[in-house]
């Protein structure tokens, strides 16, 4: 057991899985959530303990053993609000003003850039991602294949990449 | 690279379409898959900010619908290029030159017309003189108005068909015996005169006028 816990580095959670744990809590819960971030470090100290404490055996992957943690934490999160702020209501989001500038910045770049696509790639994400058309629905409407609008999509996407390449 | 199976799920976990084990399916995959997890952190970001922004994104979009109401060959003008507008010119002024330069040229002639035998000047008249009522034997003359110098006129007798016919310069005709022996009285006979230019052409049609030889006379 010692030997398992052993086998992980405690950075390697940190700096690897916390995108990864932010990410699962935020689709959960919201990112207008204010005490996301707060979950996200419950969980981070609460995997970092349990490891410490040998209580990763290793009989599943690191990642999956993170997963199960994080989504169980979700879940209590969840549970405590309801219990707890029944009839409260909730207080406003107060999202970090440095990133906040930071991530519209990102989306600005990046709608600019969509904007500059070419008509046919721009009508597939406005029709897929936009209006939330099945890809059936979407091809059907372009004329093409399914598989050709994710091919669409994929490619939209490889030259948005490369547009916003700093 | 090989592409991992899972890439495909992606759109539809950020666009809530996993549900139940095939979610959580996901979600622990990328939990263990750095490359999944990486491809859907730039898929999530397009996705929000096209979610968040899509409506100035795609506010062009209308434009294009307007777009399809100009006339194709307003928007086929406004893509010719300098060499394709001098084609334009060019062909113009040919088709000009050959409507206004060279077709006048091949209509000096006035159109020629001629009548047939059923078709006569219009305003000349032709009147018969003798005979025009029943007469009381048989007529030895046709007697018509002059017309005109030089106008060749052509009698026709007929009884049930055409009995007899001759060309005259002048405006009588003596009945040839053979022919007044075939008109007999109690017979109704008509006859009709035309009248021809020194050309030939047909100037004018008198009236079929209707007589009868009178029987016992």
């Amino acid at each position: 057991m010692e030997q398992a816990s052993a086998q992980v580095d405690l950075d390697e959670i940190v700096v690897k899985y916390r995108p990864v744990v932010s990410f699962k809590v935020k689709k959960s819960l919201g990112v207008q959530t204010p005490d996301w971030e707060d979950v996200v470090n419950e969980i981070i100290t609460q995997v970092i303990e349990k490891v410490t404490k040998g209580e990763f055996r290793g009989e599943s992957s690191i990642g999956t053993y993170i997963y199960t943690i994080t989504s169980r934490r979700i879940v209590d999160h969840i549970r405590q609000k309801t219990k707890v702020l029944r009839g409260i209501p909730e207080p406003k989001p107060l999202p970090d003003p440095c990133e906040s500038a930071e991530s519209r910045e990102r989306a600005r770049v990046l709608a600019e850039a969509i904007q500059q696509l070419k008509p046919k790639f721009k009508e597939v994400l406005n029709l897929y991602f936009y209006q939330e058309l099945s890809r059936d629905e979407v091809a059907e409407r372009l004329g093409i294949s399914p598989r050709r609008v994710s091919e669409r999509i994929n490619y939209a996407q490889k030259l948005l990449r490369k547009m916003i390449k700093p | 690279m090989k592409k991992c199976q899972y890439t495909d799920m992606i759109d539809d976990y950020l666009l809530n379409k996993l549900e139940g084990a095939s979610k959580e399916q996901f979600e622990e995959h990328y939990f263990n898959c750095s490359s999944c997890f990486q491809t859907m952190e730039e898929r999530d970001a397009l996705v929000s900010t096209i979610r968040a922004r899509g409506a100035w994104i795609f506010k062009k979009e209308p434009a294009a619908g307007r777009r399809d109401w100009v006339p194709a060959w307003k928007r086929a003008l406004a893509s010719f290029t300098p060499r394709q507008w001098a084609t334009v010119g060019l062909a113009a002024a040919v088709v000009l030159f050959a409507v206004f330069g060279i077709l006048p040229r091949f209509q000096g002639q006035t159109p020629q017309f001629v009548l047939s035998d059923n078709e006569i000047v219009r305003g000349e008249s032709l009147t018969l003189i003798s005979p025009v009522i029943d007469v009381g034997s048989v007529p030895g003359y046709f007697e018509w108005r002059q017309l005109g110098e030089d106008v060749e006129y052509k009698i026709f007798v007929y009884n049930s068909s055409l009995l007899w016919t001759e060309a005259t310069r002048d405006t009588r005709i003596a009945v040839p015996d053979n022919v007044k022996q075939q008109m007999v009285a109690g017979q109704k006979y008509s006859w009709q005169v035309k009248a021809f230019s020194p050309k030939g052409t047909l100037i004018a049609v008198s009236s079929r006028v209707q007589f009868q030889v009178s029987q016992g006379k």
